[in-house]
C-alpha cells in the first residue's frame, strides 16, 4: 500500500486550516505573515500531489512561480512591517486598522 | 515503508503546523515553521519531485525564513500578545472556519478515493530538474519572465517601504517633503559635531530661518 493522492489533499487541507486559523486568530503581525507563508506552502503540497500523480510537470512550475511570489511578498511585506512598527512602535494588527502608517 | 514515512513527516507537519499558531513568541513560531518545510521537502522528495524539495529548502528554509527572523530581531518585541475583549468573537469564529475546513477535507478524502487516478508506479522523469527547465524555458517562457519582472518590482517596492532617511552628509539628514538644515547653519556657536537639525516645510520657511531675502525673486522686482 503506498500514499494515495487523497493523502496528500487531506494534509494541505489541515495545514492550509491551520494557517487560516492562525491568521484569525494571531495579532502579531509577523505570525500572521508566517501564518500566510504556511497557507502558501499548503498549496504548493496540493500542486506537487497532483503533478506526480498526473504525471504533469505543469504543477511544479506552478509551485515554483508560487516560491517565486512568495519571495517577493516576504520581501515587501517585512518592508511593511517594518515601516509600521518605525511609525507605531507595535506589531499588533489591531493598533494598524487605519490605512495610514 | 512510503506509508509510515508519509505518517511520520505529515504528523511532523500538523504539529509543527500547531506550534506554529500556538506559540506566543514569534521567533519560536518560525522555528516551527522550518519545521513544517523540511518536512513538505520531504514530503516532496517521496511524491518524486527532487527539484521542488531542493528549492523548498533553499529558498523557503533557506532565504525567507531568514529574512523572517532577520526582522524578529531587529524589532526585537518582547511584549506577549494580549487579548482584547472586544476581538474575542472571532475565536469562535476561526472555529467555525477551521470546522468547515475540516469538513471539506473528510469531503475530499471521500470524493477522491472514489475517482479512478491511480498512481502510477512506473519510473518518472517528470520531477527532475532537466524536464522542470525543458518546461520552464519553452511552454512557459513568459511567466517565467513575468516573474522576474515581479521580482524587480519586489526589490524597489521594498527598499522604497524600508528606507527611512536619506542622507546627505554627517549629521544631516533629508526627509522627503521637508527641509532640514544643520543648526550649526542658524546658530554659529552650536557645536559642530553634535546631530542636530532643523525641520523646515518648503522654500519661504527655510528663507525665513536662514533671514535671507530672494532679490531674484521676479514677483518682488519693480
Amino acid at each position: 500500500m503506498t500514499p494515495q493522492l487523497s493523502w496528500y489533499l487531506a494534509l494541505s487541507a489541515i495545514l492550509f486550516t491551520i494557517g487560516v486559523a492562525g491568521v484569525i486568530i494571531k495579532r502579531n503581525v509577523i505570525a500572521i505573515f508566517m501564518c500566510i507563508e504556511l497557507m502558501l506552502n499548503a498549496v504548493n503540497l496540493t500542486f506537487v500531489a497532483f503533478s506526480s500523480f498526473f504525471q504533469d510537470v505543469t504543477g511544479q512550475l506552478f509551485v515554483f512561480i508560487v516560491m517565486t511570489v512568495a519571495a517577493a511578498e516576504a520581501a515587501v511585506g517585512l518592508g511593511i512591517i517594518l515601516a509600521i512598527f518605525r511609525n507605531r512602535e507595535t506589531l499588533d494588527v489591531d493598533d494598524a486598522s487605519i490605512l495610514k502608517l | 515503508m512510503l506509508v509510515l514515512l508519509f505518517i511520520l513527516f505529515a504528523a511532523l507537519a500538523i504539529g509543527c503546523a500547531l506550534a506554529v499558531v500556538a506559540q506566543r513568541n514569534p521567533l519560536y513560531s518560525a522555528i516551527s515553521l522550518i519545521g513544517v518545510f523540511i518536512s513538505l521537502a520531504c514530503l516532496y522528495v517521496m511524491l518524486a519531485a527532487p527539484f521542488i524539495a531542493a528549492v523548498q529548502v533553499i529558498v523557503y528554509a533557506g532565504a525567507i525564513m531568514v529574512l523572517v527572523v532577520f526582522v524578529i530581531m531587529l524589532l526585537n518585541v518582547e511584549q506577549e500578545e494580549h487579548r482584547r475583549s472586544r476581538m474575542k468573537f472571532l475565536v469562535p469564529a476561526a472555529v467555525v472556519l477551521a470546522a468547515i475546513l475540516t469538513a471539506e477535507a473528510t469531503f475530499i478524502i471521500y470524493f477522491v478515493e472514489k475517482s479512478p487516478v491511480k498512481p502510477t508506479s512506473s519510473v518518472s522523469d517528470i520531477g527532475l530538474t532537466s524536464s522542470i527547465g525543458g518546461s520552464l524555458f519553452t511552454s512557459y517562457l513568459l511567466p517565467f519572465e513575468i516573474t522576474s519582472i515581479l521580482l524587480l518590482m519586489a526589490i524597489v517596492g521594498a527598499m522604497t517601504l524600508a528606507r527611512r532617511l536619506k542622507e546627505t552628509s554627517s549629521g544631516v539628514a533629508v526627509v522627503p517633503g521637508t527641509t532640514v538644515l544643520p543648526l550649526h547653519l542658524l546658530d554659529p556657536t552650536a557645536p559642530l559635531d553634535e546631530p542636530l537639525a532643523v525641520e523646515a516645510y518648503g522654500t519661504d520657511e527655510v528663507a525665513k530661518l536662514l533671514d535671507i531675502t530672494d532679490e531674484h525673486d521676479p514677483s518682488k522686482r519693480d
